[in-house]
């Protein structure tokens, strides 16, 4: 039997090691994003799409990876399926690691590399460009609503990690990190075209930026 | 009966500005706010010292355009609604949004004042889940929201 600790709280318990290394990973993961001191954590997937960050906040579920697979297939640069790591100045950096994409309703995931979609993993941080909070909805078609800065903002801060030990930092970056940002807000459909239009309209806003 | 008091910010929210809009984090609650141009405006003016109708005349110089007092007594009570002012001895008067709207008409110039909530999320919460099989400790690391007895997450 093999039985991981977190001081003295049981964190999980298995014969198979494997599963107790995954639920070591997670654990490392949330200690990491809750405890850097000079970054912060958003619970997001983020793609790098011509010199700009596209953030996708969202919890387990809520079908983030697969977002961020399909713009992998059209082009984009591999950042993240699991956090937006943003400095002082506003810039996200990678957290690349294989993209956990789950095969079937079971919650099971298989583990694949971004070249796999043919995509490279992005090295250089990158300003934000767009930020899409959407939700998968069987049948939806992807026609998002703008969303103010200040609402979000507010978005963001609910997929923080630190945001009850370190609010003020994280109010910090997240005012850096939204500067002339492009927030989109609705249900989308089927990933692969909710992917498409997301990168057509951050390719027209980067354009219109630099008229 | 007690006198009114005078609307007053609580001082110890961390604030930021988005352009004309304030995002508010309240520390004891952690609670996120998100108050619009017209909400973020009168928060800033409540001061204890300054009455409904004194803040409604500096928000119409501010503003260049008239405010009327009973748009700032909406914006006190969505700010009280949200415990973002400090909570007054004797409870405030109700003004409906409905009644503000008819007072001011549809097409005012000043936006109706609004405070858009967000509870923050817990590192646990925030971060990824365990998934199905998954050997667990609570309920709160799993995907699915339950961790079995036999400590593995399940549907």
């Amino acid at each position: 039997m093999n039985i991981l600790y977190e001081d003295n709280v049981r964190i999980a318990r298995d014969t198979d090691l494997d599963q107790v290394l995954a639920a070591l990973e997670t654990d490392l993961h949330r200690y990491t994003a809750e405890a850097a001191p000079s970054m912060t954590f958003l619970h997001a997937g983020v793609v790098g799409w011509q010199g700009r960050a596209i953030l996708i906040p969202g919890r387990s579920l809520s079908g983030k990876t697969t977002l961020v697979r399909e713009m992998l297939r059209l082009g984009a640069t591999f950042y993240s399926d699991e956090f937006a790591v943003v400095d002082d100045f506003g810039m996200v950096h990678p957290f690349s690691r294989p993209l956990g994409i789950r095969e079937d309703s079971t919650f099971a995931q298989t583990k694949y590399s971004a070249e796999t979609f043919g995509a490279a993993s992005g090295e250089k941080p990158l300003p934000l460009g767009t930020v899409v909070l959407c939700k998968y909805k069987a049948g939806a078609r992807w026609n998002p609503a703008s969303l103010s800065p200040g609402l979000g903002a507010l978005e963001l801060m609910g997929n923080s990690i630190a945001v009850r030990t370190e609010p003020q930092h994280t109010l910090r970056r997240i005012q850096e990190l939204v500067k002339g940002v492009v927030f989109l807000k609705g249900a989308r459909g089927e990933a692969c075209e909710s992917a498409a239009s997301i990168l057509n309209i951050a390719t027209t806003d980067i354009g219109r930026e630099t008229e | 009966m007690k006198e009114q008091q005078n609307p007053k910010a609580r001082v110890d929210c961390l604030s930021r500005e988005f352009g004309d809009e304030t995002l508010v984090y309240d520390k004891q609650r952690n609670v996120g706010h998100c108050l619009n141009s017209t909400a973020a405006a009168a928060w800033k003016l409540c001061d204890g010292n300054r009455s409904t109708s004194e803040v409604a005349g500096i928000l119409t110089q501010q503003l260049s355009a008239p405010v009327d007092e009973s748009l700032v007594r909406l914006a006190v009570e969505e700010l009280a609604k949200a415990r973002l002012l400090v909570e007054p001895e004797a409870p405030r008067r109700r003004t409906s949004r409905r009644d503000v709207i008819r007072t001011l008409g549809i097409a005012g110039a000043i936006a109706l004042p609004l405070v858009t909530s967000l509870v923050a999320p817990t590192p646990a919460r925030a971060a990824s889940c365990l998934k199905n099989g998954q050997p667990c400790g609570s309920n709160a690391q799993c995907c699915s929201g339950k961790c079995g007895t036999g400590g593995h997450c399940g549907a």
